[in-house]
């Protein structure tokens, strides 16, 4: 009778992001940051203003989740008149589980 | 229910985004005007001519309707449409990237329909109000001369309480409003029996 140790499977999930954003005025940042929060596996977003133009607005975005999907948020973003400038901050977690 | 929700709370974004809110307010006011001044035009110089056939009145005061509400559907719709392309223009100008099938897009096509449809039927709304009397005289409730002061007094009401949602919009004495609108309103009827009125009444 032999054991065999079950391969673990490692994963990477995003739990938190930092983005730099530029967004249209509208819509204004209660609805933008209620539409993120909105997402799968978003469970905390943080829009804060750092600069105002007479079309748009510079914002930073936080997104605290897990298994944050990047892609989905910048589609979100791009339906919503923003475009990610840069990624500023990511913070990922292991998340391991025994594979059958 | 849930969708319901859902749709009032787009079309409240889209208002939001799009600022169509105080665009159809005026357009409201403006061409809601237009349909009673045209209605009581169409009383009062039928009312001079002694027209003693509600059907007359009525076919006149439909057709101006109806011209009035096609004419301000595509010309509201047509102005809308291009003064919002522009707008979307300068926003892709402003973040660098296209709006195809954004929040933005649609927002700009629902502010389109909605001022299409305030503009095509406020005027419309307004006359055919001022044509009921004559509605109900053409089956018999009402007699001609009736019906004259009833759509008249109609029409005067009606620029009365318009003139008293503007007063209410700019947040100053209402009744002063509805008076400058009802002074309007008798111009109308002072130039038409003045030019040609002396039988009428």
């Amino acid at each position: 009778m032999s054991f065999r140790r079950k391969p673990l499977k490692v994963q990477h999930s995003i739990k938190r992001v930092v983005l730099d954003v530029l967004k249209l005025r509208d819509p204004p940042l209660p609805e933008f940051a209620s539409t993120l929060c909105s997402l799968p596996n978003v469970e905390d977003v943080k829009v804060s203003l750092v600069e105002i133009d007479q079309n748009t607005e510079s914002v930073k975005v936080t997104i605290e989740g897990r298994n944050i999907d990047l892609d989905n948020v910048q589609k979100l973003m791009k339906n919503h008149g923003a475009v990610i400038h840069s990624i500023d901050e990511v913070v990922v977690q292991k998340e391991s589980s025994i594979n059958p | 229910m849930g969708s319901l929700n859902r749709i009032i709370n787009r079309i409240r974004l889209y208002i939001k985004i799009t600022h169509i809110g105080d665009i159809a307010r005026r357009y409201f006011v403006q061409n809601g005007m237009d349909g009673s001044m045209t209605a009581l035009g169409i009383i009062l110089g039928s009312w001079a001519a002694k027209v003693k056939e509600p059907y007359v009145i009525v076919m006149a005061g439909l057709g101006a309707c109806l011209a009035m509400g096609v004419s301000g559907l595509f010309g509201a719709y047509i102005t809308e449409k291009a003064e919002r392309r522009r707008i979307i223009k300068d926003l892709e100008e402003s973040i660098l990237s296209d709006l195809d099938d954004s929040l933005q897009q649609s927002a700009s096509e629902f502010a389109q329909v909605l001022a299409a449809l305030v503009d095509g039927l406020s005027p419309a709304l307004t006359a055919i109000i001022s044509l009921i009397p004559f509605i109900i005289s053409m089956f018999g409730g009402l007699s001609i001369w009736s019906s004259y002061v009833i759509s008249t007094i109609l029409a005067f009401s009606e620029l009365f309480a318009l003139g008293l949602f503007l007063g209410h919009v700019a947040g100053e004495k209402m009744i002063m409003y509805g008076l400058q609108m009802v002074i309007a309103g008798m111009i109308i009827a002072f130039i038409l029996f003045a030019v040609g009125g002396y039988g009428a009444v």
